[in-house]
Parts: C-alpha cells; sequence; structure tokens
C-alpha cells in the first residue's frame, strides 16, 4: 500500500498553509446581506413589543425581524433524520426567551457593520419571569410552565440482566457521585453560514460547515415548507466541530432570512456569540452503585443520572437515553439498571459533544471502579482486567459481538510501557507539598450506528479521459483529515496517484444520502462503501478491457492500476480510462452502497500521572500515555495528532474548563474565562496504537474521532484521587475545589 | 482618517475610520482572507500578523496605530510555489488539522524566528502559547517550527 497506515498530509494542508482555504466566513456572494444577532437579556422573558423605528433609518438597513413579523412555526435544533420524534420547541425568533443569549431579533443590513449598529437601535420591550439557573431549582419547580411538556423530561429506565443484592452476601456495595461542568467546544472557526434564495427557479442553497447536510435539510424543508429538491445544503471547510456542527442553529434562521430577502444572507458569530447563544456540553450529575465481588468481578452496576439540557430540550432527552447505552461497552456487566431525566434550566442550550455521553459515562464508571479497587485493595487494572471484554465477547444490550477487541491488550501493554507497576511503587508513602499520583481509565465507544437503522452509505466513482478519477460520496470532514483519509484508501484501491482524485465534501445536490458525521461512522461505514465501489470499478475495467482487446475476461486480473492478461501487461488504469470512453463508449463508472451490520469493540485506554500541590491545588499532568485498539490507522500521522488534540481537551475539561454562568442568568462568554489548554502546559503525550485489524473496517480500521477524547477525563479524575487520597469527582476539578477538599479532609496523610 | 502603512511590502493608503481593527482592514479593504478571528479579544491569535517584526493580534490593533507600520500577513509570507520554510515545515509535519488556526500559528513563529533564529523548545512554547490549536496537541506544530529553524530560509 502506498497511502494507507502512512503519513498523510491533509488534501487542503497548503491551501491552509498559505491562507487560501475558504471558510464560510471568507465566502462573499454579490448583493449579500449581512444579518446581526439580537440576544435575550434576561434568562427568562417574553417579548412584549419591538421599535425598529430607529434602526430602520440607517441607511443600508434591510429590514428587522423579530417574533411579530415571522412565523411560528417550530423546529428542533438536533433532529438528526426523517420522522424522528423530537420536542419542537425553537421558533426562528422566539416570542417566550428562555435563556440570555436566545434569539430575540436580527437585523439585515447591506454589511455587517451597519447591521452591528442598527441592531444596538432596535428597542425591545421585554417582561420578566421567574427563572431557574440549575437543575434543584427547576425540581423546585420555578418554571414548571415553561413549555407545555413542562420542564423536566424522564427517560424510561434502561434494565437489563437480573441481579438481587441479597443472594452475593459477599458482595461489595460502592456509591459515587459525579457532577460535571457546562463545557463549550471552542472551534477556532465560530459558527457561520450563508443562506441565499434563488426567486427564479425557488432554490434554496445554504452553505455552511455542518456535519450533515442531509439532517438538516429535512429541518430546512420542514420549518419552511420547501420540498427537499429545491434545498442544496453545502458543506464547507470546517474549521473544527466536535459536535457543536451537528446542531442547526445558525442555518435555520439564515435560510428563513434568505427566503424572505430573496437575497443572500450572512450569519456570522463572534466568540461571544457563539459561546453564549450556540451549543453547549449539559452539566449532567450522576450517582453509581456498583455491586462487585471479592474477587473484582462486577455483578451489577445501578445509574441515576440528570442532564441540565439548558432552555430548550434539544437533544438532552436522548442525550441522557443514549447515556445508558455506553456503559456496556467496555466491561461485562450482568446486570444494568439505569435511570436518567432532562430538565430545563434558563441556561445555554445543551447539545453533541465529541462522544455523545460515552465519556460522561466513563467519567462516573471509571471513577467508581477506582473507588470500588481501593475497598478491595485491589490494583485498578487488574479491576479492570478482570471485567475487560474479550475477544467476540457479547454486548448485551445490543446483542451484538464486540469482535477483536483489544481492551485487554491495551490494558496489558499500557501497564507495561507506561511502567505503571513502577510508578505506584513511587507513589506509595509520600510526604510534603507536591504530591504525585498515577490513574487509568478505559473508554469504549461505537463504529456507527448500528444495530440502529439508517446506518448506511453510497459512493459512486467514474473516471475520466486522462485517468483521473472523480468520486462522489457524502463526506463530511471536521478538520481532520477524512477527505484524505478517502483519497488514501480510494489511490490504494485502484492502484493510483491520491493527486489524481476528486472528492468533494457533501452536497444535497450532487452526492447520495447519508446521514452525515456523527457516531463516529464516517470511516467505518461510508469507508465500506468506498471500497466496494472500488471493487466494482475494478470489474468495470476488467469487462472494458475484455472487449477492448477482445480477450477473455477470465484471463484478466488487476494491481496497482495495470490490468493483467494472464500475467502479462495489457493495459494501465490511465489507458483504460481513455479507451473506454473513445472505444467502448462506456465511462468507467461504477455504484455501490453498504449497510452496517456490525459494531466491533474500540477503545482507548489512557494512563496518567499527576502532580499535585498541596499548598495551592494546582495539578499539573506529567505524564501521559494513551493506548488505542485502532484496527488499522490509515492515516497514522494524522490519528496520533488527533488523539493528542483529544487528550488536551479532557485535560482541560478535567481541570480548567468551565462555562460560568452568573447570578442573573448571563453567560461569561469569553475566552478570558474559559481556559483551553495552550502548548505551553500541554503534557508529553505518548500514543501506542494496537492494530488488530477488525473483520468489517475497510482495511481493518476502527473508529478513532471521539473513542480518544472518552477516558481522558476520567484517568486525569482517578490520578488526583490517587496523588491526594481523595474522592472527588467534581469538575473541572480547580484549585479551589481541591483547597477545599483537602481542608474539610483536615490535611493529608503522612504530613506535609 | 487617512492611514498610510505597508501590507506584505506594499504601500497602502486608506480613508478608514480610526478604531477600525486592522482584522477587518485586511480581510474587508484589502481582501487578505487569511487571516482568521477566533474570538476578537487577543485571546485565541489566530488572527495573529507581524507588525514592525513582533507578533500581534490584529483584532486588537486599530487603524490609529496602523501610521507608517509595516504589516506581514500569511499571504506575504509564501505560496505554494515559493513557500516559506514553515510554511513547508507545517505541511509536511501534519501540524494541519481543521486550519483554522494554522496562519496565526505560522505567523507567531515566523516573529519569534526573525527575532531568534535559534529559539528553543521553550521559547518555542512560550511564543506559540497565545495562540489556541483544539484540533492537535501542539506536538505536531513545535515540531514542525523546530523543522523550519534547522531547514534556515529567508527573512523578512
Amino acid at each position: 500500500m502506498n497511502y494507507v497506515g502512512k503519513n498523510i498530509p491533509l488534501t487542503d494542508a497548503w491551501a491552509k498553509a498559505t491562507g487560501t482555504a475558504e471558510y464560510v466566513c471568507d465566502m462573499e456572494i454579490p448583493n449579500m446581506l449581512y444579518a446581526s444577532m439580537i440576544f435575550s437579556p434576561y434568562p427568562h422573558c417574553t417579548v412584549e413589543s419591538v421599535d425598529d423605528s430607529e434602526a430602520l433609518k440607517i441607511p443600508g438597513v434591510f429590514g428587522v425581524y423579530h417574533c411579530f413579523n415571522t412565523p411560528p412555526d417550530t423546529f428542533n435544533r438536533f433532529r438528526t433524520f426523517y420522522g424522528q420524534k423530537v420536542y419542537n420547541q425553537e421558533r426562528i425568533f422566539n416570542k417566550h426567551l428562555k435563556f440570555v443569549g436566545d434569539r430575540a431579533a436580527a437585523v439585515l443590513a447591506d454589511n455587517a457593520e451597519t447591521a452591528e449598529k442598527a441592531a444596538k437601535l432596535v428597542s425591545i420591550k421585554y417582561k420578566k419571569l421567574p427563572y431557574s439557573l440549575d437543575i434543584k431549582t427547576t425540581e423546585q419547580g420555578v418554571i414548571d410552565d415553561i413549555f407545555s411538556e413542562g420542564s423536566v423530561y424522564n427517560v424510561p429506565q434502561l434494565e437489563i440482566g437480573n441481579f438481587t443484592e441479597t443472594e452475593n452476601p459477599d458482595i461489595v456495595k460502592t456509591a459515587t457521585h459525579t457532577e460535571m461542568q457546562r463545557l463549550a467546544h471552542i472551534c477556532i472557526e465560530t459558527h457561520c453560514c450563508i443562506a441565499d434564495y434563488k426567486s427564479s427557479t425557488k432554490e434554496l442553497i445554504v452553505y455552511t460547515p455542518t456535519q450533515s447536510v442531509f439532517s438538516l435539510r429535512t429541518v430546512l424543508g420542514d420549518l419552511l415548507k420547501i420540498p427537499y429538491h429545491k434545498i442544496r445544503v453545502v458543506k464547507t471547510t470546517m474549521g473544527g466541530s466536535f459536535g457543536c456542527k451537528q446542531e442547526w442553529v445558525l442555518e435555520p434562521v439564515a435560510a428563513y432570512l434568505a427566503t424572505v430577502a430573496k437575497r443572500p444572507v450572512k450569519l456570522n458569530y463572534n466568540r461571544k456569540d457563539d459561546m453564549i447563544s450556540t451549543v453547549s456540553r449539559a452539566p449532567i450529575t450522576g450517582d453509581v452503585i456498583s455491586y462487585i465481588m471479592p474477587d473484582g468481578t462486577i455483578k451489577g452496576l445501578e445509574v441515576n443520572a440528570t442532564v441540565d439540557a439548558g432552555g430548550y430540550i434539544g437533544n438532552s432527552y436522548d442525550y441522557a437515553l443514549a447515556m445508558g447505552y455506553k456503559y456496556t461497552r467496555n466491561y461485562r456487566i450482568p446486570y444494568l439498571k439505569y435511570n436518567s431525566r432532562a430538565v430545563i434550566t434558563n441556561t445555554p442550550v445543551s447539545g453533541a459533544f465529541r462522544g455523545w455521553t460515552s465519556p460522561e459515562a466513563t467519567l462516573m464508571l471509571e471513577h467508581n471502579l477506582d473507588t470500588a479497587a481501593k475497598k478491595l485493595n485491589m490494583d485498578s487494572i487488574d479491576i479492570r482486567l478482570k471485567n475487560a471484554y474479550n475477544e467476540n465477547d457479547i454486548d448485551n444490550r445490543i446483542n451484538v459481538s464486540l469482535e477483536n477487541t483489544q481492551i485487554i491488550r491495551c490494558l496489558k501493554e499500557g501497564r507495561k510501557i507506561f511502567e505503571w507497576d513502577k510508578r505506584k511503587f513511587a507513589c506509595q508513602k509520600q510526604t510534603g507539598r507536591y504530591r504525585t499520583g498515577i490513574g487509568v481509565a478505559c473508554g469504549g465507544h461505537v463504529n456507527g450506528y448500528f444495530p440502529r437503522k439508517q446506518d448506511f452509505a453510497t459512493t459512486t466513482i467514474s473516471s475520466n479521459e486522462d485517468g483521473t478519477v472523480n468520486i462522489l460520496v457524502s463526506l463530511h470532514d471536521h478538520g481532520c483529515g477524512t477527505v484524505t483519509c478517502f483519497k488514501a484508501m480510494a489511490a490504494d484501491c485502484l492502484g493510483i496517484k491520491r493527486e489524481d482524485i476528486l472528492i468533494k465534501e457533501a452536497d444535497t445536490a450532487y452526492t447520495p444520502f447519508d446521514m452525515g458525521c456523527f457516531s463516529s461512522r464516517t470511516t467505518y461505514v461510508i469507508g465500506n462503501s468506498l471500497l466496494n465501489c472500488c471493487k466494482k470499478l475494478i470489474e468495470q475495467i476488467l469487462a472494458n478491457a475484455s472487449k477492448i482487446y477482445n480477450t477473455n475476461i477470465e484471463y484478466l486480473t488487476y494491481k496497482n492500476g495495470i490490468v493483467y492478461n494472464q500475467g502479462k501487461k495489457l493495459t494501465s488504469f490511465k489507458e483504460i480510462s481513455r479507451d473506454s470512453i473513445i472505444v467502448c463508449q462506456k465511462q468507467l463508472y461504477a455504484t455501490a452502497d453498504y449497510i452496517n451490520k456490525s459494531n466491533p469493540g474500540v477503545h482507548g485506554v489512557h494512563f496518567a500521572q499527576v502532580e499535585a500541590d498541596t499548598y495551592t491545588g494546582h495539578i499539573k499532568v506529567t505524564d501521559y500515555l494513551a493506548v488505542h485498539d485502532i484496527g488499522k490507522a490509515i492515516n497514522k500521522g494524522i490519528c496520533k495528532a488527533q488523539i493528542q488534540g483529544a487528550v488536551n481537551m479532557g485535560i482541560g475539561a478535567a481541570l480548567k474548563e468551565s462555562l460560568i454562568i452568573n447570578k442573573n442568568g448571563s453567560c461569561k462568554g469569553s475566552l478570558k474565562d474559559y481556559h483551553v489548554i495552550n502548548c505551553f502546559e500541554t503534557p508529553k503525550i505518548n500514543i501506542h496504537l494496537i492494530e488488530e485489524p477488525c473483520e468489517h473496517g475497510p482495511f481493518g480500521a476502527k473508529s478513532i474521532g471521539e473513542v480518544c477524547f472518552v477516558p481522558v477525563s476520567a484517568v486525569i479524575v482517578n490520578a488526583v484521587n490517587n496523588a491526594l487520597n481523595t474522592d472527588i469527582c467534581t469538575i473541572p476539578m480547580t484549585p479551589d475545589l481541591i483547597m477545599k477538599e483537602l481542608c474539610a479532609k483536615g490535611g493529608l496523610k503522612g504530613g506535609l | 482618517m487617512i492611514v498610510k502603512f505597508t501590507v506584505n511590502n506594499e504601500n497602502r493608503t486608506l480613508d478608514v475610520s480610526p478604531n477600525k481593527r486592522l482584522i477587518d482592514i485586511l480581510r474587508q479593504d484589502l481582501n487578505l482572507k487569511g487571516t482568521k478571528e477566533g474570538c476578537g479579544e487577543g485571546e485565541c491569535g489566530s488572527c495573529t500578523v507581524i507588525m514592525d517584526n513582533k507578533a500581534v493580534n490584529s483584532c486588537l490593533v486599530i487603524a490609529c496605530q496602523l501610521e507608517g507600520k509595516s504589516i506581514t500577513t500569511i499571504e506575504g509570507l509564501g505560496t505554494e510555489d515559493n513557500p516559506d520554510p514553515l510554511q513547508t515545515a507545517f505541511v509536511e509535519e501534519l501540524a494541519i488539522q481543521c486550519g483554522f488556526c494554522t496562519t496565526g500559528m505560522i505567523m507567531s513563529a515566523k516573529a519569534l524566528l526573525i527575532k531568534n533564529p535559534n529559539a528553543s523548545e521553550d521559547d518555542i512554547k512560550t511564543a506559540l502559547s497565545g495562540n489556541i490549536c483544539r484540533c492537535s496537541g501542539y506536538e505536531q506544530i513545535i515540531n514542525a517550527v523546530q523543522k523550519a529553524q534547522q531547514s534556515g530560509g529567508k527573512h523578512l
């Protein structure tokens, strides 16, 4: 293979290095209008009146839009597939505003500066309502009537297997409590989109860095009552997502405004707008009770979790539900009882975040396991080895094989590389100001939706007269190199150069249907449709060669871009591409699909060492090892870079990051108050990839982009608790929190 | 106000509002869109350009500070056919993923290497600590700057 498994710079790396890559914020369309949004200043209120007379006097202002001159139709920002049952609670411009940052109105003008200036002149009268900024206050009934569905959304209990506590008198019961903060995604590219409406053809075109052009199309079509074929959603170059661009926040607004103005409309959020008004990771509280035998065998788990949905339910009901699904991805859990609910508060809306509840479930479970191991006097790795899945074990929730899951190898090889036992010994009997601790955590995830439906994909390949190739497939590259990865796979399958392949990203007008880039399904599921299509194209090559050279097709073989006739070179991919068109009158062309019917175990087992300053509560991550069961790394160097990025994001979540809501409901929408790990703070992050090809993955590949984030916060929490002999599972573990805990404990064992 | 300055070695005379931000002048008036806005408050570094051989956040510089200054943006650094060693190294070392931080990151690194071509790893980390990358763990970025140091190359 020329490409797969190597280190490949991204296809658009040169464009990005020279500043010529075009993101949607860089795009200009003639006659374009610019929107400036006016956000709710109060956490809970209604719009009583809007006076736009002063704003409309400004030259260049096109219009002012708000709840009194826009339709009352509602949508759900998370709806992913056609016909999905969701709570439609949001209007384009809401009358009943649910949080500081809710969309109250927008001004359209000839340029961004004028729109912003005019927005300041729009006078809105609000009626303030009682508000709740946390789960507890909502549960007290303060905002019960916020929606007709109420403010608390109970999710049906999930129960798997059987278990009676009294049957095992020796069983050890361990209860732990976890609290997670609100996280911001902080993609460096903030949310932006352009919508254009062509009156002559009644077509809506939306340019946006989205994770699913087809999901978005259903939302726009149903909300604006436009037939789907008259909507073209074009995925633009994306400056990072991590989940926040799989929800439709700007697009419905821009699309509506474009249909009204009959002109292109650009809506571009700055960092503050992005942080207060788009999507954040929900604050989540959870209680876990584990029932574990003295030898470390898990007998049962009971989990109770509450998700703070923010101002609209969005995805939070599904998020709470899905978290229950994540407890059975690493370990044999013979009994699981999972209860959850989503609760509305008057805070920024919660939504998808990298790993879609796997990191959250993992933090709760991995902290509980460490607490239990301590009680049982067991080593943290040993207790995990005792319960980790063996190859071909079954995920008992979905009754699907974990196939060649390598979690045990990850634990064993990681133990050795990290010198776990040596470090563990060094951590014992510490004294003094600085304390060292080590931790381990296992993170499991998925490869696509299966056994859920609609997990299929289609690819079309055609070749040109000069031997170059066009591929149509609905990719949504987040910036992690999806297009590069697909070019590498196609080039190796066809034996051609990756430079000779054209793949544009998803575009509802041209590329085949696809659910989108969620659930770590792109390489694993869509990649298989690409491989199937390459196989079909090769069949076509042989058929055309047989015709052109009048040879028996059975004598023909294809390898590395060459057609052989009984072992002797007959023609090349380049020649047959040309001759197919000129001689055969049948272009080399194939379409193939793939329906996913597997979901093997995929894991990251991470190890960390931290140093805790017991005078200040400051935590420093000093050593880190991420071991990954990846099947096959298609673009190895980028996989490593992606894992390291996820580790930084997880360290930030464990120790620093928190989107703070003030008492008046306003949100600190600034990077001054939201600290992201920078290059000075990042530890050396070592990566060890276990490449044991899995049966159904293209080239044996399994997922990586989300699973690498899954265990990070958990491993840091475990290492800190190990250093300080504490039982903290509230993140972020800020110096204040650490000092409070140390003071409450009355100091450290061993003295200072 | 009328302001005279140079951008990528070209003389510019513009009539702009005195408080117009440099990033807006570059992107709107001069169509130099390689400079990206990530926060507008000097925290993320994605809008970094070089002003008189020093890295600045172009979102924090306004028109009235520009008189007589020399500005270099990513467009002035190099092209794929005639690149700066930093650009080549960023591509080759896989230091580029989503790319939104990349141009600012390269300009911060360039300002460092102009001042201190032999910068140590710690110097590099300090110089880039104002540039956030959310995709990587910075390792590839630091490697790229070190590779560019080794390959030498032109100075502004």
